[in-house]
Protein backbone atom coordinates (compact mmCIF):
# COMPACT_ATOMS: atom_id res chain seq x y z
CA UNK A 1 0.00 0.00 0.00
CA UNK A 2 1.40 3.36 -0.91
CA UNK A 3 0.94 5.89 1.86
CA UNK A 4 -1.33 8.86 1.18
CA UNK A 5 0.61 12.12 1.12
CA UNK A 6 -2.35 14.43 0.68
CA UNK A 7 -2.90 17.13 3.27
CA UNK A 8 -5.50 19.83 3.65
CA UNK A 9 -4.79 23.50 4.25
CA UNK A 10 -8.13 25.13 4.92
CA UNK A 11 -10.30 24.32 1.93
CA UNK A 12 -7.37 23.47 -0.33
CA UNK A 13 -6.03 19.97 -0.69
CA UNK A 14 -2.31 19.60 -1.48
CA UNK A 15 -0.86 16.58 -3.30
CA UNK A 16 1.76 16.36 -0.60
CA UNK A 17 2.95 18.50 2.30
CA UNK A 18 6.05 19.82 0.50
CA UNK A 19 5.88 23.48 -0.53
CA UNK A 20 8.61 25.88 -1.57
CA UNK A 21 9.31 28.96 0.58
CA UNK A 22 8.86 32.50 -0.65
CA UNK A 23 11.99 34.15 -2.01
CA UNK A 24 13.70 30.84 -2.65
CA UNK A 25 12.09 29.82 -5.95
CA UNK A 26 11.37 33.12 -7.73
CA UNK A 27 8.12 32.75 -9.66
CA UNK A 28 8.71 29.10 -10.46
CA UNK A 29 10.28 29.36 -13.92
CA UNK A 30 13.83 28.40 -12.93
CA UNK A 31 12.76 25.62 -10.59
CA UNK A 32 10.73 24.06 -13.41
CA UNK A 33 14.10 23.26 -15.03
CA UNK A 34 14.91 21.07 -12.03
CA UNK A 35 11.68 19.07 -11.89
CA UNK A 36 8.02 19.28 -12.99
CA UNK A 37 6.34 21.59 -10.50
CA UNK A 38 3.43 19.16 -10.25
CA UNK A 39 5.68 17.19 -7.89
CA UNK A 40 5.25 19.93 -5.28
CA UNK A 41 2.43 20.22 -2.80
CA UNK A 42 2.43 23.94 -3.56
CA UNK A 43 4.65 26.66 -4.95
CA UNK A 44 4.96 29.93 -3.04
CA UNK A 45 6.12 32.94 -5.06
CA UNK A 46 8.57 35.64 -4.09
CA UNK A 47 6.83 38.44 -2.14
CA UNK A 48 4.82 40.65 -4.48
CA UNK A 49 4.41 44.35 -3.73
CA UNK A 50 2.19 46.98 -5.35
CA UNK A 51 5.13 48.62 -7.14
CA UNK A 52 8.24 46.88 -8.47
CA UNK A 53 11.18 46.92 -6.05
CA UNK A 54 14.90 46.65 -6.74
CA UNK A 55 15.71 45.73 -3.16
CA UNK A 56 18.92 46.61 -1.35
CA UNK A 57 22.28 47.03 -3.11
CA UNK A 58 24.69 44.08 -3.18
CA UNK A 59 26.14 42.50 -1.14
CA UNK A 60 22.81 41.35 0.13
CA UNK A 61 23.56 37.75 1.02
CA UNK A 62 26.36 36.25 3.06
CA UNK A 63 27.10 32.79 4.30
CA UNK A 64 26.72 32.00 8.01
CA UNK A 65 27.38 28.89 10.07
CA UNK A 66 24.92 26.27 8.75
CA UNK A 67 22.97 28.82 6.81
CA UNK A 68 22.98 32.29 5.39
CA UNK A 69 21.96 35.87 5.99
CA UNK A 70 19.95 37.74 3.40
CA UNK A 71 18.83 41.32 3.06
CA UNK A 72 17.36 41.14 -0.42
CA UNK A 73 14.85 43.84 0.54
CA UNK A 74 11.78 42.36 -1.17
CA UNK A 75 13.10 42.80 -4.71
CA UNK A 76 10.26 41.81 -7.02
CA UNK A 77 8.68 42.65 -10.36
CA UNK A 78 5.64 44.37 -8.83
CA UNK A 79 1.97 43.45 -9.06
CA UNK A 80 1.26 44.51 -12.68
CA UNK A 81 4.23 42.70 -14.14
CA UNK A 82 3.53 39.69 -11.95
CA UNK A 83 0.02 39.40 -13.35
CA UNK A 84 0.98 40.07 -16.97
CA UNK A 85 4.32 38.21 -17.16
CA UNK A 86 4.45 35.60 -14.41
CA UNK A 87 0.88 34.36 -13.96
CA UNK A 88 0.66 32.93 -17.52
CA UNK A 89 3.49 30.53 -16.67
CA UNK A 90 1.96 29.66 -13.31
CA UNK A 91 -1.40 29.03 -14.95
CA UNK A 92 0.12 26.12 -16.83
CA UNK A 93 1.54 24.47 -13.72
CA UNK A 94 -0.32 21.57 -12.21
CA UNK A 95 0.25 22.47 -8.58
CA UNK A 96 -1.26 24.69 -5.92
CA UNK A 97 -0.15 28.29 -6.36
CA UNK A 98 0.36 30.51 -3.35
CA UNK A 99 1.23 34.15 -3.92
CA UNK A 100 3.17 35.79 -1.13
CA UNK A 101 2.19 39.44 -0.61
CA UNK A 102 4.11 42.25 1.11
CA UNK A 103 3.45 45.94 1.56
CA UNK A 104 4.52 49.05 3.39
CA UNK A 105 1.03 49.92 4.61
CA UNK A 106 -2.23 48.09 5.20
CA UNK A 107 -3.57 49.85 2.11
CA UNK A 108 -0.82 48.24 0.01
CA UNK A 109 -1.70 44.75 1.22
CA UNK A 110 -5.38 45.33 0.55
CA UNK A 111 -4.81 46.67 -2.94
CA UNK A 112 -2.56 43.78 -3.96
CA UNK A 113 -4.82 41.12 -2.44
CA UNK A 114 -7.94 42.61 -4.03
CA UNK A 115 -6.30 42.41 -7.46
CA UNK A 116 -5.11 38.85 -6.81
CA UNK A 117 -8.63 37.87 -5.82
CA UNK A 118 -9.54 38.41 -9.48
CA UNK A 119 -6.80 36.06 -10.68
CA UNK A 120 -8.42 32.62 -10.38
CA UNK A 121 -5.14 30.71 -10.62
CA UNK A 122 -4.02 32.20 -7.31
CA UNK A 123 -5.20 29.46 -4.99
CA UNK A 124 -4.11 31.12 -1.77
CA UNK A 125 -2.19 34.11 -0.58
CA UNK A 126 0.48 34.19 2.06
CA UNK A 127 0.62 37.53 3.82
CA UNK A 128 4.22 38.38 4.64
CA UNK A 129 4.01 40.44 7.80
CA UNK A 130 7.40 39.25 8.88
CA UNK A 131 10.12 40.52 6.53
CA UNK A 132 13.00 41.77 8.69
CA UNK A 133 14.68 43.63 5.82
CA UNK A 134 12.44 46.59 5.10
CA UNK A 135 11.76 49.59 7.28
CA UNK A 136 8.02 49.94 7.02
CA UNK A 137 5.42 47.19 6.75
CA UNK A 138 6.61 43.62 7.09
CA UNK A 139 8.02 42.98 10.50
CA UNK A 140 6.57 46.18 11.96
CA UNK A 141 3.17 44.63 11.49
CA UNK A 142 4.16 41.11 12.43
CA UNK A 143 5.64 42.07 15.80
CA UNK A 144 2.50 43.96 16.81
CA UNK A 145 -0.57 41.83 17.58
CA UNK A 146 -3.02 44.68 17.02
CA UNK A 147 -1.55 45.56 13.62
CA UNK A 148 -1.41 41.89 12.70
CA UNK A 149 -5.08 41.36 13.43
CA UNK A 150 -6.03 44.54 11.60
CA UNK A 151 -3.97 43.74 8.50
CA UNK A 152 -5.31 40.21 8.21
CA UNK A 153 -8.88 41.41 8.82
CA UNK A 154 -8.60 44.01 6.05
CA UNK A 155 -7.11 41.49 3.63
CA UNK A 156 -9.84 39.01 4.60
CA UNK A 157 -12.44 41.45 3.31
CA UNK A 158 -11.00 41.52 -0.19
CA UNK A 159 -9.64 37.99 -0.68
CA UNK A 160 -12.14 35.15 -0.73
CA UNK A 161 -9.85 32.12 -0.90
CA UNK A 162 -7.59 30.81 1.90
CA UNK A 163 -5.23 33.27 3.58
CA UNK A 164 -1.95 32.24 5.16
CA UNK A 165 -0.38 34.62 7.67
CA UNK A 166 3.41 34.28 7.74
CA UNK A 167 4.81 34.89 11.20
CA UNK A 168 8.11 36.26 12.40
CA UNK A 169 10.12 34.62 15.17
CA UNK A 170 11.52 38.02 16.19
CA UNK A 171 9.07 38.42 19.08
CA UNK A 172 8.99 37.40 22.72
CA UNK A 173 6.01 35.08 22.36
CA UNK A 174 5.03 34.01 18.86
CA UNK A 175 1.72 32.54 20.05
CA UNK A 176 0.40 36.03 20.83
CA UNK A 177 0.80 37.14 17.22
CA UNK A 178 -0.49 33.76 16.03
CA UNK A 179 -3.73 34.25 17.94
CA UNK A 180 -4.00 37.80 16.61
CA UNK A 181 -3.74 36.50 13.04
CA UNK A 182 -6.38 33.88 13.82
CA UNK A 183 -8.64 36.56 15.25
CA UNK A 184 -8.15 38.62 12.09
CA UNK A 185 -9.45 35.75 10.02
CA UNK A 186 -6.37 33.88 8.79
CA UNK A 187 -7.10 30.34 7.65
CA UNK A 188 -3.57 29.02 7.99
CA UNK A 189 -0.36 30.14 9.68
CA UNK A 190 3.12 29.70 8.27
CA UNK A 191 6.23 30.04 10.41
CA UNK A 192 8.95 31.05 10.66
CA UNK A 193 10.36 33.86 8.56
CA UNK A 194 14.05 34.63 9.07
CA UNK A 195 15.68 35.61 12.38
CA UNK A 196 17.32 39.04 12.51
CA UNK A 197 21.10 38.72 12.38
CA UNK A 198 24.22 40.27 10.97
CA UNK A 199 27.86 39.66 10.14
CA UNK A 200 30.83 42.04 10.28
CA UNK A 201 34.01 42.01 8.20
CA UNK A 202 36.81 42.15 10.76
CA UNK A 203 39.24 43.58 8.19
CA UNK A 204 37.19 46.49 6.91
CA UNK A 205 35.03 46.87 10.05
CA UNK A 206 32.01 47.01 7.79
CA UNK A 207 28.85 44.91 7.92
CA UNK A 208 28.88 42.22 5.24
CA UNK A 209 25.41 43.37 4.12
CA UNK A 210 24.75 46.87 2.81
CA UNK A 211 21.53 46.84 4.81
CA UNK A 212 23.75 46.43 7.91
CA UNK A 213 21.67 43.44 9.00
CA UNK A 214 19.62 40.70 7.49
CA UNK A 215 17.64 37.56 8.15
CA UNK A 216 19.18 34.23 9.13
CA UNK A 217 17.88 31.10 7.40
CA UNK A 218 18.92 27.51 6.77
CA UNK A 219 19.63 24.55 9.06
CA UNK A 220 20.91 26.98 11.72
CA UNK A 221 17.35 28.08 12.49
CA UNK A 222 15.61 24.70 12.44
CA UNK A 223 15.54 24.21 16.24
CA UNK A 224 14.06 27.69 16.69
CA UNK A 225 11.46 27.03 14.01
CA UNK A 226 10.47 23.67 15.51
CA UNK A 227 9.99 25.20 18.94
CA UNK A 228 7.90 27.98 17.38
CA UNK A 229 5.63 25.51 15.56
CA UNK A 230 5.29 23.49 18.75
CA UNK A 231 4.33 26.60 20.71
CA UNK A 232 1.79 27.84 18.16
CA UNK A 233 0.26 24.37 17.75
CA UNK A 234 -0.61 24.48 21.45
CA UNK A 235 -2.27 27.86 21.21
CA UNK A 236 -4.34 28.01 18.00
CA UNK A 237 -6.60 25.70 16.04
CA UNK A 238 -5.37 26.69 12.60
CA UNK A 239 -3.41 24.38 10.31
CA UNK A 240 0.28 25.26 10.39
CA UNK A 241 3.01 25.32 7.77
CA UNK A 242 6.45 24.74 9.26
CA UNK A 243 9.40 26.64 7.76
CA UNK A 244 13.03 26.86 8.76
CA UNK A 245 16.07 24.89 7.74
CA UNK A 246 14.22 21.94 6.23
CA UNK A 247 16.53 19.88 4.04
CA UNK A 248 15.35 16.29 4.35
CA UNK A 249 12.30 14.09 4.84
CA UNK A 250 13.37 13.54 8.45
CA UNK A 251 13.23 17.30 8.99
CA UNK A 252 9.69 17.24 7.58
CA UNK A 253 8.72 14.46 9.98
CA UNK A 254 10.01 16.51 12.92
CA UNK A 255 7.94 19.52 11.90
CA UNK A 256 4.81 17.46 11.38
CA UNK A 257 5.21 15.74 14.74
CA UNK A 258 5.14 19.09 16.53
CA UNK A 259 2.04 20.12 14.63
CA UNK A 260 2.78 21.22 11.07
CA UNK A 261 0.32 20.10 8.38
CA UNK A 262 2.70 21.10 5.60
CA UNK A 263 6.20 22.54 5.31
CA UNK A 264 8.11 24.96 3.11
CA UNK A 265 11.61 24.43 1.79
CA UNK A 266 13.67 27.61 1.47
CA UNK A 267 17.42 27.93 1.68
CA UNK A 268 18.07 24.24 1.09
CA UNK A 269 16.67 24.66 -2.44
CA UNK A 270 19.84 26.61 -3.20
CA UNK A 271 21.92 23.60 -2.19
CA UNK A 272 19.83 21.18 -4.18
CA UNK A 273 17.19 22.40 -6.61
CA UNK A 274 15.81 18.86 -6.82
CA UNK A 275 15.58 18.56 -3.04
CA UNK A 276 11.76 18.68 -2.87
CA UNK A 277 11.44 15.65 -5.16
CA UNK A 278 13.85 13.63 -3.05
CA UNK A 279 12.11 14.71 0.13
CA UNK A 280 8.73 13.54 -1.20
CA UNK A 281 10.27 10.19 -2.16
CA UNK A 282 11.97 9.73 1.21
CA UNK A 283 8.89 10.80 3.13
CA UNK A 284 6.84 8.15 1.37
CA UNK A 285 9.47 5.56 2.21
CA UNK A 286 9.48 6.63 5.86
CA UNK A 287 5.70 6.25 6.10
CA UNK A 288 5.88 2.85 4.46
CA UNK A 289 8.47 1.63 6.91
CA UNK A 290 6.35 2.87 9.78
CA UNK A 291 3.21 1.32 8.35
CA UNK A 292 1.43 4.65 8.28
CA UNK A 293 -1.37 4.93 5.75
CA UNK A 294 -1.39 8.71 5.66
CA UNK A 295 1.11 11.47 6.30
CA UNK A 296 -1.55 13.23 8.36
CA UNK A 297 -1.01 10.56 11.02
CA UNK A 298 2.16 12.41 11.97
CA UNK A 299 0.59 15.77 12.71
CA UNK A 300 1.01 16.78 16.35
CA UNK A 301 1.97 13.26 17.41
CA UNK A 302 5.20 14.14 19.21
CA UNK A 303 5.50 12.04 22.34
CA UNK A 304 6.49 14.61 24.89
CA UNK A 305 8.05 14.01 28.27
CA UNK B 1 16.15 15.92 -19.01
CA UNK B 2 16.50 18.30 -16.13
CA UNK B 3 19.00 21.05 -16.57
CA UNK B 4 19.29 21.84 -12.89
CA UNK B 5 20.72 18.72 -11.40
CA UNK B 6 23.53 18.46 -8.89
CA UNK B 7 26.10 15.98 -10.12
CA UNK B 8 28.95 14.34 -8.30
CA UNK B 9 32.17 14.40 -10.25
CA UNK B 10 35.63 13.21 -9.27
CA UNK B 11 38.75 15.32 -9.00
CA UNK B 12 41.15 13.85 -11.54
CA UNK B 13 43.99 16.15 -10.81
CA UNK B 14 44.68 19.06 -8.51
CA UNK B 15 47.92 20.93 -8.77
CA UNK B 16 49.42 23.90 -6.97
CA UNK B 17 50.54 26.50 -9.54
CA UNK B 18 52.02 29.31 -7.47
CA UNK B 19 51.12 31.34 -4.43
CA UNK B 20 47.35 30.91 -3.97
CA UNK B 21 46.73 29.57 -7.46
CA UNK B 22 45.68 26.01 -8.25
CA UNK B 23 44.67 24.12 -11.34
CA UNK B 24 42.05 21.42 -11.12
CA UNK B 25 40.72 18.85 -13.52
CA UNK B 26 37.30 17.22 -13.04
CA UNK B 27 35.94 14.23 -14.87
CA UNK B 28 34.35 12.24 -16.28
CA UNK B 29 31.74 14.91 -16.81
CA UNK B 30 30.10 14.83 -20.25
CA UNK B 31 27.95 17.88 -19.56
CA UNK B 32 31.02 19.99 -18.83
CA UNK B 33 32.41 19.44 -22.30
CA UNK B 34 29.44 21.23 -23.82
CA UNK B 35 30.28 24.41 -21.91
CA UNK B 36 31.22 27.59 -23.72
CA UNK B 37 33.84 30.23 -22.85
CA UNK B 38 32.52 32.58 -20.18
CA UNK B 39 30.27 29.99 -18.58
CA UNK B 40 30.91 28.79 -15.05
CA UNK B 41 30.12 25.88 -12.82
CA UNK B 42 28.92 26.02 -9.25
CA UNK B 43 31.15 23.78 -7.17
CA UNK B 44 30.40 22.48 -3.70
CA UNK B 45 32.05 20.12 -1.28
CA UNK B 46 29.85 17.26 -0.14
CA UNK B 47 30.00 16.48 3.56
CA UNK B 48 31.53 19.82 4.43
CA UNK B 49 30.16 22.56 6.63
CA UNK B 50 30.68 25.10 3.85
CA UNK B 51 27.18 26.14 3.02
CA UNK B 52 27.34 27.74 -0.40
CA UNK B 53 28.78 26.37 -3.57
CA UNK B 54 31.35 28.58 -5.31
CA UNK B 55 31.30 29.76 -8.90
CA UNK B 56 34.36 28.73 -10.90
CA UNK B 57 34.99 29.76 -14.49
CA UNK B 58 35.81 26.99 -16.87
CA UNK B 59 39.38 27.31 -18.18
CA UNK B 60 39.16 24.70 -20.92
CA UNK B 61 37.53 21.38 -21.68
CA UNK B 62 38.89 18.19 -23.17
CA UNK B 63 36.00 16.30 -24.77
CA UNK B 64 38.20 13.33 -25.72
CA UNK B 65 38.85 12.65 -22.06
CA UNK B 66 35.54 13.98 -20.74
CA UNK B 67 37.42 16.49 -18.63
CA UNK B 68 36.83 20.06 -17.53
CA UNK B 69 39.71 22.19 -16.31
CA UNK B 70 39.72 25.04 -13.82
CA UNK B 71 42.20 27.50 -12.43
CA UNK B 72 41.32 29.09 -9.14
CA UNK B 73 42.76 31.29 -6.46
CA UNK B 74 42.25 30.55 -2.79
CA UNK B 75 40.26 33.16 -0.93
CA UNK B 76 38.13 32.19 2.02
CA UNK B 77 37.64 28.84 3.66
CA UNK B 78 35.45 27.23 0.97
CA UNK B 79 38.02 27.48 -1.78
CA UNK B 80 40.83 26.58 0.63
CA UNK B 81 39.05 23.31 1.38
CA UNK B 82 38.63 22.73 -2.35
CA UNK B 83 42.36 23.27 -2.83
CA UNK B 84 43.00 20.46 -0.33
CA UNK B 85 40.97 17.88 -2.22
CA UNK B 86 42.75 14.71 -3.21
CA UNK B 87 42.66 12.87 -6.48
CA UNK B 88 39.48 10.78 -6.53
CA UNK B 89 37.55 13.01 -4.09
CA UNK B 90 34.15 14.01 -5.37
CA UNK B 91 32.78 17.51 -5.67
CA UNK B 92 29.19 18.58 -6.29
CA UNK B 93 28.59 20.43 -9.51
CA UNK B 94 25.76 22.45 -10.92
CA UNK B 95 26.22 23.64 -14.46
CA UNK B 96 27.54 24.71 -16.82
CA UNK B 97 25.71 27.93 -16.02
CA UNK B 98 25.45 31.48 -17.31
CA UNK B 99 25.67 33.33 -20.58
CA UNK B 100 28.88 32.77 -22.60
CA UNK B 101 30.98 35.34 -24.47
CA UNK B 102 29.79 36.34 -27.93
CA UNK B 103 32.26 35.32 -30.59
CA UNK B 104 33.95 38.19 -32.47
CA UNK B 105 33.45 39.07 -36.12
CA UNK B 106 36.08 37.79 -38.54
CA UNK B 107 37.75 41.15 -39.14
CA UNK B 108 38.04 42.13 -35.48
CA UNK B 109 41.18 42.29 -33.37
CA UNK B 110 40.50 40.73 -29.97
CA UNK B 111 41.90 42.44 -26.91
CA UNK B 112 41.66 40.02 -24.02
CA UNK B 113 42.25 41.86 -20.76
CA UNK B 114 42.61 39.66 -17.72
CA UNK B 115 43.76 40.22 -14.17
CA UNK B 116 44.65 37.54 -11.64
CA UNK B 117 41.89 35.01 -11.38
CA UNK B 118 40.17 36.53 -14.43
CA UNK B 119 42.50 34.47 -16.57
CA UNK B 120 40.56 31.17 -17.01
CA UNK B 121 37.51 32.37 -19.02
CA UNK B 122 39.76 34.42 -21.30
CA UNK B 123 42.08 31.50 -21.85
CA UNK B 124 39.07 29.35 -22.75
CA UNK B 125 37.85 32.06 -25.13
CA UNK B 126 41.22 32.32 -26.89
CA UNK B 127 41.50 28.53 -27.06
CA UNK B 128 38.03 28.16 -28.56
CA UNK B 129 38.48 31.01 -31.07
CA UNK B 130 41.69 29.44 -32.34
CA UNK B 131 40.06 26.02 -32.45
CA UNK B 132 37.41 27.60 -34.65
CA UNK B 133 40.03 28.86 -37.05
CA UNK B 134 40.99 32.32 -35.88
CA UNK B 135 44.56 33.45 -36.51
CA UNK B 136 46.15 33.55 -33.01
CA UNK B 137 48.02 36.71 -33.96
CA UNK B 138 44.74 38.63 -34.02
CA UNK B 139 44.43 37.97 -30.29
CA UNK B 140 46.22 40.42 -27.98
CA UNK B 141 46.25 38.72 -24.57
CA UNK B 142 46.90 41.30 -21.81
CA UNK B 143 47.38 39.48 -18.56
CA UNK B 144 48.01 41.40 -15.36
CA UNK B 145 49.01 40.41 -11.86
CA UNK B 146 50.61 41.98 -8.84
CA UNK B 147 53.79 39.97 -9.27
CA UNK B 148 55.27 37.44 -11.65
CA UNK B 149 53.83 34.62 -9.54
CA UNK B 150 50.31 35.70 -10.38
CA UNK B 151 50.83 35.16 -14.09
CA UNK B 152 50.09 31.46 -14.15
CA UNK B 153 49.97 28.91 -16.98
CA UNK B 154 52.26 30.97 -19.24
CA UNK B 155 53.52 28.00 -21.18
CA UNK B 156 50.01 26.92 -21.97
CA UNK B 157 49.14 30.42 -23.10
CA UNK B 158 52.29 30.79 -25.22
CA UNK B 159 51.47 27.51 -26.93
CA UNK B 160 48.27 29.04 -28.26
CA UNK B 161 50.38 31.46 -30.26
CA UNK B 162 48.48 34.54 -29.14
CA UNK B 163 50.26 37.86 -28.62
CA UNK B 164 50.99 37.42 -24.94
CA UNK B 165 51.39 40.73 -23.09
CA UNK B 166 52.09 40.15 -19.42
CA UNK B 167 51.91 43.12 -17.05
CA UNK B 168 52.84 43.19 -13.37
CA UNK B 169 52.44 45.87 -10.71
CA UNK B 170 56.05 45.47 -9.62
CA UNK B 171 57.55 44.85 -13.07
CA UNK B 172 58.79 41.39 -12.05
CA UNK B 173 57.40 39.98 -15.30
CA UNK B 174 56.42 41.76 -18.51
CA UNK B 175 55.52 45.42 -18.57
CA UNK B 176 55.33 47.31 -15.30
CA UNK B 177 52.11 48.94 -14.14
CA UNK B 178 48.43 48.20 -14.33
CA UNK B 179 47.10 46.05 -17.12
CA UNK B 180 44.75 48.81 -18.28
CA UNK B 181 47.72 51.23 -18.50
CA UNK B 182 49.44 48.76 -20.78
CA UNK B 183 46.30 48.50 -22.93
CA UNK B 184 46.11 52.29 -23.17
CA UNK B 185 49.76 52.51 -24.28
CA UNK B 186 49.10 49.84 -26.88
CA UNK B 187 45.99 51.57 -28.21
CA UNK B 188 47.85 54.89 -28.48
CA UNK B 189 50.97 53.48 -30.14
CA UNK B 190 49.58 50.81 -32.47
CA UNK B 191 45.84 51.37 -32.93
CA UNK B 192 44.45 47.96 -33.95
CA UNK B 193 41.91 47.36 -36.71
CA UNK B 194 38.35 46.88 -35.42
CA UNK B 195 39.24 46.18 -31.81
CA UNK B 196 36.91 44.21 -29.54
CA UNK B 197 37.50 43.83 -25.80
CA UNK B 198 36.90 40.81 -23.59
CA UNK B 199 37.74 41.29 -19.94
CA UNK B 200 37.62 39.48 -16.63
CA UNK B 201 39.31 40.23 -13.35
CA UNK B 202 39.07 42.11 -10.07
CA UNK B 203 36.48 44.91 -9.75
CA UNK B 204 38.91 47.88 -9.97
CA UNK B 205 40.41 46.44 -13.15
CA UNK B 206 36.99 45.88 -14.71
CA UNK B 207 35.99 49.42 -13.84
CA UNK B 208 39.14 50.75 -15.52
CA UNK B 209 38.56 48.52 -18.55
CA UNK B 210 34.96 49.61 -18.86
CA UNK B 211 36.02 53.26 -18.71
CA UNK B 212 38.81 52.75 -21.22
CA UNK B 213 36.55 50.90 -23.64
CA UNK B 214 33.99 53.65 -23.54
CA UNK B 215 36.65 56.38 -23.90
CA UNK B 216 38.10 54.69 -27.02
CA UNK B 217 34.64 53.61 -28.14
CA UNK B 218 35.57 49.94 -28.33
CA UNK B 219 32.79 47.37 -28.09
CA UNK B 220 33.14 44.25 -26.03
CA UNK B 221 32.18 42.30 -23.00
CA UNK B 222 33.17 41.88 -19.37
CA UNK B 223 32.71 38.84 -17.19
CA UNK B 224 31.76 39.54 -13.56
CA UNK B 225 32.09 37.74 -10.27
CA UNK B 226 29.57 37.81 -7.45
CA UNK B 227 28.77 35.76 -4.40
CA UNK B 228 26.15 33.25 -5.55
CA UNK B 229 23.99 31.42 -3.04
CA UNK B 230 21.97 29.50 -5.63
CA UNK B 231 23.63 29.97 -9.04
CA UNK B 232 20.40 29.43 -10.98
CA UNK B 233 18.48 32.65 -10.60
CA UNK B 234 16.11 32.19 -7.67
CA UNK B 235 17.68 33.90 -4.66
CA UNK B 236 18.44 37.33 -6.18
CA UNK B 237 21.59 37.45 -4.10
CA UNK B 238 24.00 38.07 -6.96
CA UNK B 239 22.54 41.17 -8.62
CA UNK B 240 24.45 44.11 -10.10
CA UNK B 241 22.93 47.47 -11.03
CA UNK B 242 22.49 48.25 -14.73
CA UNK B 243 23.28 51.62 -16.28
CA UNK B 244 19.84 51.69 -17.90
CA UNK B 245 18.20 51.11 -14.51
CA UNK B 246 17.18 47.93 -12.77
CA UNK B 247 19.30 45.01 -11.70
CA UNK B 248 20.61 41.91 -13.41
CA UNK B 249 21.48 38.56 -11.91
CA UNK B 250 25.14 37.72 -12.50
CA UNK B 251 24.35 33.99 -12.42
CA UNK B 252 21.69 33.98 -15.13
CA UNK B 253 21.74 37.24 -17.12
CA UNK B 254 25.56 37.16 -16.72
CA UNK B 255 28.29 36.53 -15.85
CA UNK B 256 29.12 38.07 -19.24
CA UNK B 257 27.74 41.56 -19.88
CA UNK B 258 28.26 44.11 -22.65
CA UNK B 259 30.75 46.88 -21.93
CA UNK B 260 28.89 49.78 -20.34
CA UNK B 261 25.82 47.73 -19.50
CA UNK B 262 26.60 47.34 -15.80
CA UNK B 263 27.37 50.10 -13.32
CA UNK B 264 30.69 48.74 -12.12
C1 LIG C 1 17.22 34.77 -0.19
C2 LIG C 1 15.94 34.69 0.58
C3 LIG C 1 14.86 35.49 0.20
C4 LIG C 1 13.67 35.45 0.90
N1 LIG C 1 12.62 36.23 0.50
C5 LIG C 1 11.43 36.15 1.15
C6 LIG C 1 10.32 36.90 0.69
O1 LIG C 1 10.36 37.62 -0.31
N2 LIG C 1 9.15 36.80 1.39
C7 LIG C 1 9.02 35.99 2.49
O2 LIG C 1 7.94 35.92 3.06
N3 LIG C 1 10.07 35.26 2.94
C8 LIG C 1 11.26 35.32 2.29
N4 LIG C 1 12.32 34.56 2.74
C9 LIG C 1 12.16 33.72 3.94
C10 LIG C 1 11.86 32.27 3.59
O3 LIG C 1 10.67 32.16 2.88
C11 LIG C 1 11.82 31.39 4.85
O4 LIG C 1 10.78 31.84 5.68
C12 LIG C 1 13.10 31.42 5.64
O5 LIG C 1 14.22 31.51 4.79
C13 LIG C 1 13.28 30.21 6.54
O6 LIG C 1 13.25 29.00 5.81
P1 LIG C 1 14.59 28.24 5.30
O7 LIG C 1 15.49 28.08 6.48
O8 LIG C 1 14.11 26.93 4.74
O9 LIG C 1 15.19 29.13 4.27
C14 LIG C 1 13.53 34.60 2.04
C15 LIG C 1 14.61 33.79 2.41
C16 LIG C 1 15.80 33.81 1.70
C17 LIG C 1 16.94 32.94 2.13
S1 LIG D 1 23.01 33.32 -7.26
FE1 LIG D 1 20.92 33.18 -6.74
S2 LIG D 1 20.03 34.51 -8.21
FE2 LIG D 1 22.09 34.48 -8.79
Amino acid sequence: MTPDLKVKLGSVELNNPIMTASGCCGYGEELAQAFPLSRLGALVTKSITREPRLGHPSPRTVEAASGMLNAIGLANVGLDCFISDKVPFLEKQDTTIVVNVAGSSIGDYVEVCARLNDVPRVDMIEVNISCPNVKEGGIEIGTDPTMTEKTIAEVRRVFSRPIIAKLTPNVTDISVVARAAEAGGADILSLINTLVGTSIDFNTWRPRLTNNRGGLSGPAIKPVALAAVDRVYQSTNLPLIGIGGIASAMDVVEFMLVGATAVQIGTSLFKDPQGPVNIVRDLKEYLKQRNLSSVTKLIGQVRKY
Amino acid sequence: MSKLKIERVAVRNLRHLSRDYYSMCLGPWPKGCRSKPGQFVHVGLPESDIFFRRALSIAWVDPDRDESHFIFKVFGRGIRLLSRCNKGDEVELLGPLGVPFKMPKKNETCLLIGGGVGFPPLYFLAYRMIEKGRDPRTIEFFYGGRTSEEIVERTRLRKLGVKFRPVTDDGSFGEQGLVTEAVTRYLDSTPPRNPRIYSCGPAPMLRATDELARRYDIPGQVSLEAPMPCGFGVCLGCVVPLRAGGNARVCTEGPVFEIGEVLL
